[in-house]
């Protein structure tokens, strides 16, 4: 990517990515819907943080080079800007390809005393991956996530949109197994609910599920 | 005392979040009473209320609202912290999820009385559906003319917008979550006295007022039933004003949200929260991950208030409040707080990056076995050093649970370290290691 990042010239800050070095892959949609979010703010470095979600969306779930590019150049942001936001959030994928479904288990406090690092390492055999990693088939993703805040429900696990908990074994299988057999890549699913709820209901595109 | 449900009183009831359910539950009374109030005499009902930020940090509210400029040069804006995450902490989730209007009303009236312009809700990344449940709520006050252009035919006017988080705990810092509004890696910012108070100077270089939810829904009763009457709740404590929704999770029988008066005793809200299950109680760290831990002696003594829990060198912080029983392990206890903190840090600052890290590999040592003498000592150093000397207080937070640990349970460490493993040997505690 290192073509991207383009210092400029004599103390000029470092320009964003221009189009025609770029593979530009936002849908309609999604320009529709970064032009909206760009009314909520004064201006347009704010809206990378959305942006980059509207981006998550779009690129299957993983911010590779080419979804930090394309944000940067869409909000006239320099590369380098857009990636140091992205790679601070942990909710951006921007390591690796998390694949269809990512499997967050709290291990924090309340579910560490109610036996999360069980669940997790029953994960973890269950689908041969360790933590942070992907299955070969793309599948599943586990990773073990700092507290969710539903300490009630301990232990916790949430995938895309939806939390469960308390969750043993056996529910653990259940899940995985309807997570298997579902169409929706939940990754993706999360990045377009948190773009849709940002915006007012004249600007959304898609709809809340 | 008993719960005495205010902000979550139509918490089971469903209909309370469509707006016709929430004006017939008396909903929006208290806007459409501050409207027709002048500006400051809202803001002087706050302060009569006594209402102290419920995020942790107690601060007066009115304080806050007053301190935005009376002249308006430039746009102000209200921001609404909701991006809970203190382990421990799920109260907020549960007033978004089940009383989206009420927190609605209530940063709108909070618009009103500093003259804002714009209000953002920045809720984490992982609050789906508290955002789903305040953005229909949204969109139909939006619909009713309670949000937008001449509210209640009035010339006040304001948006209101959800923006979320995307994985972060330290943007749950005032400053922090003000860079991350504006489009930053979320890192707090130098504060007051060195750099202008954000209700001068806040996002965006603009007056801004910033509250958590829970402060935002106490507002519209505030208005609606008079600052006076809200002062009458909790008056036994010292300071202390309203009620308070805590957070009761760990092992207990009946885990979740309980509110209560302030000046509650401690005992009484696990009493509420079903009794400690699993056997004996503990240790309890009465106010999220952060806040000091305290013994069962002092549990049957506490009263919940921000003065009276500094009496049992503990605080009411978040209201994230976990019980353990007896074959907890503190020393895993203390282990697993001090990764949360150095996952969370942000790396801004070296004193916290690098301390929090380095208490990190003391505990990985003792839990594995090789804990050296005097590792006590030094972890009580570290967390000294690292102590009041960041920006922000994810140092102070990450220093005082662990130094709490040491001085409340110096045998249990002493155990690890001569021994090499627990000296809770139960079963149930066993299942614990990672």
């Amino acid at each position: 990517m290192s073509e991207l990042i383009q210092l400029g010239s004599h103390n000029e800050r470092p320009m964003p990515p221009k189009a025609d070095e770029l593979n530009l892959r936002f849908s309609e949609q999604a320009i529709k819907e970064l032009e909206g979010l760009k009314t909520h703010y004064p201006n347009l470095k704010a809206c990378i943080l959305p942006g980059l979600w509207i981006a998550q969306r779009e690129y299957g779930g993983f911010l590779d080079g080419d979804a930090i590019a394309e944000v940067a150049h869409r909000l006239s942001r320099s590369y380098a800007e857009v990636q140091g936001v992205a790679t601070f959030y942990s909710m951006y994928n921007t390591v690796h390809n998390p694949g269809k479904h990512k499997i967050e288990v709290c291990t924090c406090l309340s579910c560490h005393f109610n036996s999360a690092y069980r669940i997790r390492d029953y994960v973890s055999k269950k689908l041969g991956i360790k933590n942070g990693e992907t299955t070969a088939d793309g599948m599943f993703m586990l990773e073990e996530v700092e507290c969710l805040n539903a300490c009630d429900r301990a232990p916790v696990v949430q995938v895309g949109d939806r939390y469960f908990g308390p969750v043993d074994e056996k529910s653990i299988d259940a899940l995985l197994e309807e997570l298997r057999a579902s169409e929706e890549s939940t990754v993706v699913k999360m990045a377009d609910q948190i773009v849709q709820v940002q915006l007012k209901a004249e600007e959304r595109v898609g709809t809340i599920r | 005392m008993a719960e005495y449900k205010l902000l979550l009183k139509h918490s089971d009831d469903p209909a309370t979040q469509t707006l016709a359910g929430y004006k017939k539950a008396g909903g929006y009374s208290g806007l459409a009473k501050a409207l027709k109030m002048e500006r400051q005499a809202v803001i002087d009902e706050v302060k009569t209320s006594g209402l102290r930020g419920r995020g942790g940090a107690g601060f007066p509210s009115w304080i806050k609202w007053n301190g935005l400029p009376k002249e308006k040069v430039k746009p102000h804006y209200v921001l609404c912290n909701a991006d809970e995450g203190e382990p421990g902490t799920f109260k907020d989730k549960m007033l978004m999820e089940t009383a989206p209007f009420q927190l609605i009303e209530g940063m709108t009236i909070a618009g009103f009385a500093v003259q804002g312009d714009v209000g953002y809700i920045y809720i984490r990344g992982e609050f789906i559906d508290a955002a789903k449940a305040l953005r229909k709520a949204i969109d139909e006050a939006y619909a009713n003319n309670l949000l937008g252009k001449n509210i209640l035919g009035t010339d006040f006017s304001y948006d209101l917008h959800i923006h979320l988080g995307a994985g972060s705990y330290e943007c749950g810092e005032e400053s922090a979550l003000m860079s991350s509004l504006m489009g930053e890696r979320g890192m707090p910012r130098l504060k007051f006295p060195h750099a202008p108070l954000p209700t001068v100077s806040g996002v965006w270089e603009r007056p801004t007022l910033i509250n958590n939810v829970e402060s935002y829904s106490c507002v519209p009763h505030i208005i609606d039933k008079g600052g006076e009457w809200y002062a009458t709740l909790g008056a036994s404590t010292k300071n202390s004003r309203g009620t308070k929704i805590f957070s009761v999770s760990g092992h207990v029988n009946k885990p979740g949200n309980y509110e209560i008066e302030f000046g509650t005793p401690l005992k009484e809200l696990l009493e509420m929260a079903g009794g400690v299950k699993g056997g004996k109680l503990k240790a309890c760290i009465p106010g999220g991950s952060s806040m000091p831990v305290i013994k069962p002696d002092a549990v049957d003594v506490a009263i919940i208030g921000y003065e009276e829990m500094g009496e049992v060198k503990s605080m009411v912080g978040s209201g994230g409040c976990m019980f353990f029983n007896e074959h907890t392990d503190i020393v895993m206890l203390a282990w697993r707080t001090a990764h949360f903190y150095a996952n969370e840090s942000c790396g801004k600052c070296t004193p916290c990056r690098e301390g929090t890290r380095w208490m990190v590999q003391i505990m990985d040592r003792i839990v594995a076995g090789n804990g050296q003498k005097g590792d006590m000592e030094l972890l009580t150093e570290v967390a000294n050093n690292v102590e009041g000397r960041s920006f922000c207080a994810l140092g102070d937070a990450a220093a005082w649970p662990i130094k709490a640990f040491i001085r409340q349970f110096p045998e249990e460490f002493e155990y690890w370290i001569e021994h090499g493993k627990s000296p809770v040997t139960s079963k149930e505690a066993l299942a614990l290691v990672p």
